[in-house]
């Protein structure tokens, strides 16, 4: 009887064992497949980084060892061209406001005949080569316009090139915005533009910041279409890169302004989904 | 509160006609329903009033006033959604405070109407949520409430119980006429639910294929339908064919006596139809009386039929009770409805109430009339 008793109480005790090795090894497993995974993600971050990363720390490499002294040219001879970068930029996303939200709402809202015929029209900017775009603005601009080498001329180009990045995520907003918040705005005793401003514009905001991120990005960083355009006064901080590498070599002080504006822009990307993502959207039917 | 005129309102969509020369005369304070099937014209007629479509033709008139061309933010009304479209991006309270602010309202005051509103529809300490974190009924509420704070002359309802379940559809529906009686408001209120309708208003208008068919009290719409479309149309109704024989004029009301088969019936007629003429008869389950076998009748007719199939439906048995080949559904209820189980195929007397007699239009003309 008692060792019966014990034989029983020792299987009881393997059988009890047994699933514990078992989730051990499926730990062990996992852990591995966990390392995998991660090293796999972390491998592409580093890959996509490292050109940053290369040039950051090349901008850091001076005669005299590891300084910071190169970014004294960023704030003193590169301030102008990177102030015209953010000008142009500005003006540009103004004025592709100003063009693509009453086409958007056009589009959108109105029965207009032949309405995919003119959007892909005006997508057309989207499909066209740099290069070509910046030889029919050179053309354009010396025997049409008159205004090669202009201020004009270049945010012309820019904006020219960039709105329908406004266009196409206002398009989209609008299109899944339900016309009854307008309603019921218009019911509730506000006019049309009543009803724009605090409403429709509001719930735009995602579509809108959509647009004015992407239009900051593609202008703040445009490089090909400015080669043809601008004029000697006009360099903007990406052209400035481009022309010093030419003619300079890789200096660390060119290394030093394209480091500050690829922080300019990363800066002003994570800026814009932390402020328009959070406290803006919140209870927007977006999120 | 105001007094809300349709008159011969039309709007044509190219050739189809959503709504046809509709005409409503709505006293101020009070609740009117407009009643009918989907596509019937009824969100139509209601967005003419509101002034978010305009009409082809005809007049809506506000106090006596012509508003046709009036924009709908200075027709002081108040608009209820089915989709409550509270502004997603606004708080509760700013939802509600939105018309207001648009009238620029003194912030006190904007801020003591809120709170006032809030009280209004017990949604009280809700201010600050965002409408996403509401429920669906709460989210109506807050509708309600933005709607009522601007103080608007005529309060319009698109379906805004639709979208809720069946509890919180009931539940809603009296708090929405008790806010109504309180606020002494003229209302126009949208529905295809009979019940809805049946439950909140002081009269009801059927429409159909942008027609009003009938205008008139809950038992009007019930107990006299003025058409073929509303007899069918509003709760369950047993039709007959048959021929006018007799006119009967008693106590002002006019009757009919209808034969139709081995069924010789009087009938209640509000279009004066003539001996010779071909109408319909309808009769409502429930007004079928199945006697029990002891009960001697008056000197009302009765009729025998055959009871072919009995169905239990707890506080009510639907019966249908085949008499001389034609088959009608018999609804009883109360005590003497347990009596009655178990007994198909067996012969009952009937007795026949508040049947109908509605003149019988010919396909040609109904076809023309939906055109």
């Amino acid at each position: 009887m008692v060792t019966g008793g014990k034989a029983l109480a020792e299987r009881r005790d393997s059988v009890a064992r047994r699933p514990r090795l078992w989730t051990s090894v499926v730990r062990q497993r996992r852990r591995i497949l966990d390392l995998v995974q991660h090293g796999y993600i972390w491998l592409w971050m580093l890959i996509f980084v490292l050109p940053f990363l290369t040039t950051f720390a090349y901008s850091l490499r001076t005669p005299d060892g590891i300084s910071l002294s190169p970014y004294q040219h960023v704030f003193g001879s590169f301030k102008d061209n990177l102030l015209l970068s953010f000008e142009v930029t500005v003006i540009s996303i103004v004025l592709n406001l100003l063009v693509a939200l009453p086409a958007a709402y056009a589009i959108v809202r109105f029965p207009i005949p032949g309405k995919g015929l003119l959007l892909a029209i005006l997508n057309l900017a989207l499909y066209t080569p740099a290069a070509v775009m910046g030889i029919s603005l050179v053309i354009v601009y010396n025997f049409l316009f008159h205004i090669a080498q202009s201020l004009t001329g270049l945010i012309g180009a820019y904006v020219v090139g960039t709105y329908p990045l406004m266009l196409i995520p206002i398009i989209v907003a609008l299109r899944d915005l339900p016309q009854v918040y307008e309603e019921a705005a218009r019911c509730l005793g506000a006019n049309r533009l009543q009803t724009l401003f605090r409403v429709e514009l509001p719930l735009l905001g995602p579509g809108i910041s959509a647009g004015i991120l992407l239009t900051f990005v593609i202008v703040f960083n445009e490089f090909l279409v400015t080669l043809f355009v601008a004029g000697p006064g006009n360099t903007t901080a990406a052209l400035r890169v481009f022309n010093l590498t030419r003619t300079a070599g890789i200096q660390p002080s060119t290394a030093a302004l394209a480091s500050t504006m690829q922080i300019v822009s990363f800066v002003v990307v994570i800026a814009f989904f932390r402020f328009f993502g959070s406290r803006y959207l919140k209870g927007t039917y977006l999120i | 509160m105001a007094r809300v005129e349709l008159v011969e309102v039309t709007k044509r969509y190219g050739q189809t006609i959503a709504v046809d020369h509709v005409s409503l005369d709505i006293a101020e304070g009070e609740f009117v329903t407009l009643l009918g099937p989907s596509g019937c014209g009824k969100t139509t007629t209601l967005r003419i009033v509101a002034g978010l479509i305009e009409p082809t033709e005809g007049e809506i008139r506000f106090d006596g006033q012509v508003v046709n061309h009036v924009p709908p933010h200075r027709r002081n009304i108040g608009f209820v959604f089915q989709s409550h479209a509270l502004f997603p991006h606004l708080t509760v309270a700013e939802n509600i405070a939105f018309g207001l602010k648009i009238k620029r309202r003194p912030k006190a005051e904007v801020q003591r109407r809120v709170e006032e509103m809030l009280e209004l529809v017990n949604l009280q300490g809700f201010g600050s949520r965002m409408p996403s974190q509401l429920s669906g009924g709460q989210q109506q509420r807050v509708a309600l409430a933005r709607v009522l704070a601007t103080d608007p002359r005529v309060l319009l309802f698109d379906e805004p119980l639709s979208a809720l379940d069946r509890n919180l559809r009931d539940q809603l529906k009296y708090s929405i006429l008790e806010l109504q009686r309180r606020t002494r408001k003229t209302a126009i209120y949208v529905t295809h639910d009979q019940s809805e309708a049946f439950a909140i208003s002081d009269r009801i208008c059927v429409m159909n294929a942008g027609r009003v068919e009938q205008v008139g009290t809950q038992l009007d719409i019930y107990l006299r339908p003025a058409t073929e479309f509303v007899a069918n149309f509003v709760g369950d109704n047993n039709v007959a064919t048959g021929e006018v024989v007799r006119v009967h004029q008693r106590d002002g009301q006019r009757s009919v006596v209808v034969k139709s088969g081995t069924l010789e019936l009087q009938a209640v007629d509000t279009q004066g139809l003539q001996p010779g003429e071909t109408a319909l008869l309808f009769v409502r389950p429930e007004n079928i009386e199945v006697l029990s076998d002891g009960v001697v009748p008056g000197d009302e007719p009765v009729f025998q039929g055959q009871v072919d199939q009995v169905v239990f439906e707890g506080p009510t048995v639907r019966f249908l009770v085949d008499i001389d080949g034609k088959p009608f559904r018999v609804i009883a209820s109360g005590p003497q409805r347990l009596t009655l189980l178990g007994s198909t195929r067996r012969r009952v007397r009937l007795r026949f109430h508040a049947v109908v007699a509605i003149r019988h239009e010919d396909a040609g003309t109904t076809s023309a009339r939906m055109g």
